[in-house]
């Protein structure tokens, strides 16, 4: 079996005495997308952080391609820095507004000092057509692009150095619908020309159905169900990513039905309970704490094992 | 009479560099007990049409004209500030989009209630607290009472939605205007806060105006929609209609564009380009540069909205009758 | 919020008796000494003994473990400028005039540049806000000896309405009192403006607009607590004028003020008189932030509903 693009063990992080993310386990394969969908305060965007080594775990393992960057100085993850890339959701802020979209798209090059300043220009330019952008622009600054073309130079910036996994943290959020669908089309096409791994954090579950090949549900900094996205959107088993579902609205107006609507306590009294008999693995038995078992087809939900 | 009456509606903003024209000639109606949606992309006027409805922009820089602007029959346009102050909130209130900053983060949630009843009826501060009290009862938040003593950053943006409904519904309005009303909070809270303003609605049989980028939002909550694009209605009609036969190219567009709608992992439909820059719009109709079916005719004017069947109206040259009967 | 009070107060004492060592250990590392002086210099044998007398051969930790202990009894020594007095004697006199030139300053500077800058917040991009905006510029960046100079030129040498300088009787106040108020005036309009622009571009100002609130109203209850809590954090700091009056306007207007003993301790290695000054104006510091941290909290009910943490 060959190593995962990324792969996090047992991962957490804790501010205060708060565990923001506990114990969290989450593969990305490669060549994949994984969505990572959960709401404000399930630790999506700190799993994020934390797999990029831009936040200090408390704990666990983080894996690119096999290999363990956990024990790693800053120093000596600059190499690895170029297989790992990121996305982020407000691409106003993460633009220097003072430098010009070539400069922007170049400047990781330039960091890994990477091709002359000639070579580095052209790769920009070419970049800013390989996103849908005109060359020209290379000259521009990002305040006279709309929202959509940033986040399109965004994309450029992290693609360049040709890394092999890219985090985007809710990327279309801030995006129009018209234009959403251009970044979540731009974003599958990358993926399949440069065979890259994307793990895409959103709470955007319309977008997560039609980009991802698997869905990873957090609830306060827990995994509380992982499955290949269909399977979560027709089978879903945590009554959490039941209730998430059923929140979407329906785009059709015959459709419209009155919600019941589920507390937080009534979500962990509905945790669903397994005999060890019925799991594809074997679980520790009789712990009154819940813990992600695996059903059949890959399908793993947070459920409490009897014996 | 009708609650709102928007008749040829132009707003646009002095810039250093420019004028920005955010609504170019909208017109639209609300009957009582009617629910309308505004849908539309940022940049489209349809917060600016709302905003201009209730006097909220400085002016200048805004600069609002129209032929017919008015709230259950009050005229508000060349009226004083005093005059508008006693319509906002009692004949017409809003919600807006981020509960987290739309209240004075000084005084208790309490305070805020009580301090729009005062402004609109004679009522003592006490009187005014106790209603307060039922308002947020309403809204069904627990152990309201308690509620009331405390200070926005003490809830949390869903329990805060909620009391900005219920300082809105305080003074009984005609009309709730809710101006993306859930684009801030959590899925699961959106859907209950939606559900809320449904329930309310119902109940107390007032108009309501849902302005929303979401389509979603729209097919769960109103009756009729407008639908909006570079400062210009592009189609109205009942909601049914409208996301069962679009007919507007845009409204197809827009419709075929959000993501998500059948399962599996696929490329999406999307809209070219990018929305018209309202510093300089294109000339003719705004969607005629990411238009599929444009001519050269929309180019050069902006067609003008048109009754194309019962209750439906479109400002779209291209529309043939026989899709309207499709 | 008692809490609170405590653990603000315990960090600045401690932030006060960092700030006397660096203050010490500072005016120790000046070469020279008291006693070094060119004009007429003393044999080394009666300079060692002026210097044991002193103390000041001690090692600098005894020298300051001493300063303090007295200090804490209020005996900051006799400055060697004078032995007749004590510090403590001579601060006192000289305060007097400081206080009083600075009191007054910011009692009138401080009100008409809240005014000021409110009133150009409320008209912003008018005529009044322009001219605000240019007052409060100039204010800041004319150094204070040239509105001294203008003010003696035109009040006492052309028009000799006042009398130039000196101290004595209140008429004699105006002019400095007025180049000082100049400053206060001018930071208090800029921070006024700012924080009112701030408060009234916040979304809760129109949400207050629409739910039918009058504009007065909005103004004076919402506007006006919203922008003063930044503004207390410049406010209170700004009072330790008061202590030190202004070294330029009380040589400007030969006001017997505390400034010119700043400059001559200073010179003179006078280490009582320099640590004293330097304690004094240190506490005011201290205790003015303590102040506007309390302040900022009790209009502030985020710090004051959950205490400072969240």
């Amino acid at each position: 079996m060959t190593a995962a693009a990324l792969e996090l063990r047992q991962v957490t992080k804790r501010f205060g005495d708060q565990a923001a993310v506990d114990r969290v386990d989450l593969v990305v394969p490669h060549n994949k997308v994984v969505a990572l969908v959960g709401e404000s305060g399930s630790g999506k965007t700190t799993t994020g952080l934390l797999a990029l080594r831009l936040l200090a775990a408390n704990g666990g393992q983080i894996l690119l391609d096999g290999q363990d960057l956990t024990p790693l100085s800053q120093k000596a993850l600059k190499p690895f820095r170029r297989q790992m890339q990121v996305v982020f959701q407000d691409s106003y802020a993460s633009l220097d507004p003072m430098m010009t979209l070539g400069e922007i798209i170049a400047e990781p090059l330039g960091i890994h000092g990477l091709f002359t300043a000639a070579e580095r220009r052209d790769q920009a330019r070419r970049w800013l057509e390989k996103v849908g952008l005109d060359a020209g622009y290379a000259t521009r600054y990002p305040h006279e692009l709309s929202g959509g073309q940033r986040q399109r130079v965004a994309v450029a910036r992290a693609l360049i150095l040709g890394p092999s996994v890219l985090v985007a943290d809710e990327p279309t959020s801030a995006l129009d619908v018209s234009v959403k669908a251009q970044i979540v089309n731009l974003l599958q096409d990358l993926q399949a020309d440069m065979g890259l791994s994307i793990l895409f954090i959103s709470h955007d579950l319309s977008v997560v159905r039609s980009l991802a090949d698997e869905v990873v549900v957090m609830l306060r900094g827990r995994v509380v169900e992982r499955a290949p996205t269909d399977m979560i959107f027709a089978g879903a088993r945590h009554p959490y990513t039941r209730a998430l579902l059923d929140a979407v609205p329906v785009l059709d107006p015959k459709a419209r039905r009155r919600r019941s609507f589920m507390s937080a306590e009534e979500i962990s009294a509905r945790t669903p309970r397994y005999r060890a008999a019925e799991l594809e693995t074997q679980p520790l038995v009789d712990t009154a704490e819940p813990q992600l078992v695996a059903l059949a087809g890959s399908h793993f939900v947070e459920a409490i094992v009897t014996g | 009479m009708r609650l709102v009456e928007i008749e040829d509606l132009h707003v646009s903003f002095s810039q250093h560099d420019g004028l920005v024209q955010a609504v170019r000639g909208v017109s639209f109606g609300l009957d009582s007990g009617e629910s309308l949606g505004i849908v539309g992309e940022s940049g489209s006027g349809k917060s600016v049409t709302c905003a201009a409805l209730l006097r909220l922009l400085r002016e200048p820089p805004a600069k609002i004209t129209a032929k017919t602007l008015s709230l259950s029959g009050h005229s508000v346009l060349g009226i004083s500030n005093r005059a508008i102050s006693t319509l906002r909130g009692r004949v017409a209130a809003m919600v807006f989009q981020d509960p987290m900053t739309s209240l004075d983060p000084v005084f208790t949630i309490g305070h805020q209630i009580a301090e729009t009843i005062l402004a609109h009826r004679k009522v003592t501060k006490r009187e005014a607290l106790a209603q307060a009290v039922e308002l947020l009862r309403r809204v069904e938040i627990k152990n309201p009472g308690a509620v009331t003593n405390y200070y926005p950053h003490q809830l949390s943006g869903g329990m805060l939605q909620r009391a900005m409904i219920a300082m809105a519904l305080s003074c009984e309005p005609d009309v709730l205007i809710a101006d993306e009303p859930t684009t801030a909070l959590d899925v699961t809270i959106q859907a209950q806060i939606l559900q809320l303003i449904k329930d309310i609605q119902a109940e107390t049989g007032m108009g309501l105006i849902m302005i929303t980028h979401d389509l979603g939002v729209i097919a769960e909550t109103v009756d009729r929609v407008v639908v909006m694009y570079g400062g210009k209605v592009m189609e109205t009609g009942p909601v049914e209609a409208i996301f069962s036969a679009p007919l507007h190219p845009y409204t197809r567009a827009l419709l075929n564009s959000v993501p998500g709608q059948t399962a599996g992992k696929q490329r999406l439909v999307e809209i070219a380009g990018s929305s018209p820059n309202p510093s300089h719009p294109p000339a003719g109709c705004p969607f005629h540069p990411r238009c599929p079916l444009a001519v050269a005719e929309c180019r050069q004017t902006a067609p003008p909205l048109e009754t194309k069947a019962a209750g439906r109206q479109a400002a779209c040259i291209r529309v043939a009758a026989e899709m309207v009967a499709a | 919020m008692t809490g609170f009070i405590i653990r603000r107060t315990l960090s600045m004492l401690v932030t006060f008796i960092v700030v006397s060592i660096v203050i010490f250990l500072m005016m120790h590392s000046i070469p020279g000494g008291p006693f070094d002086g060119n004009e007429m210099p003393l044999p080394d044998n009666i300079r060692d003994r002026l210097m044991a007398q002193l103390g000041l051969d001690q090692p600098l930790y005894v020298q300051y473990l001493r300063y303090m202990w007295g200090a804490l009894h209020f005996d900051f020594g006799v400055p060697y400028q004078s032995p007749g007095e004590t510090v403590m004697g001579l601060v006192a006199h000289a305060w007097v005039p400081s206080l009083v030139l600075g009191g007054s300053g910011i009692i009138i500077g401080a009100p008409i540049g809240i005014l000021l800058g409110m009133a150009a917040a409320l008209n912003r991009n008018s005529w009044i806000d322009y001219v605000a905006s240019a007052l409060a510029t100039l204010g800041l960046t004319i150094p204070v000896f040239v509105t001294s100079t203008l003010l003696i030129l035109v009040f006492a040498v052309w028009l000799h309405w006042l009398p130039a300088s000196g101290w004595g009787e209140p008429k004699r106040w105006i002019l400095p009192i007025l180049a000082y108020a100049a400053v206060p005036l001018a930071t208090y309009a800029r921070y006024a403006r700012s924080a009112m622009l701030d408060t009234l571009n916040k979304p809760f100002v129109t949400v207050l607009r629409a739910k039918g609130l009058s504009e007065r109203r909005i103004i004076f209850q919402h506007v006006l607590r919203n922008s003063a809590i930044p503004m207390v954090t410049v406010f209170l700091p700004m009072f330790v004028g008061i202590a030190t009056g202004s070294i330029f306007v009380e040589a400007m207007f030969r006001v017997p003020g505390l400034g010119a003993y700043f400059v001559s301790s200073i010179e003179k290695r006078d280490y009582p008189l320099e640590m004293a000054l330097m304690l004094l104006i240190s506490m005011l510091f201290c205790i003015s932030y303590l102040l506007s941290d309390i302040l900022y909290a009790l209009l502030n009910p985020r710090i004051r509903v959950d205490g400072s943490r969240r």
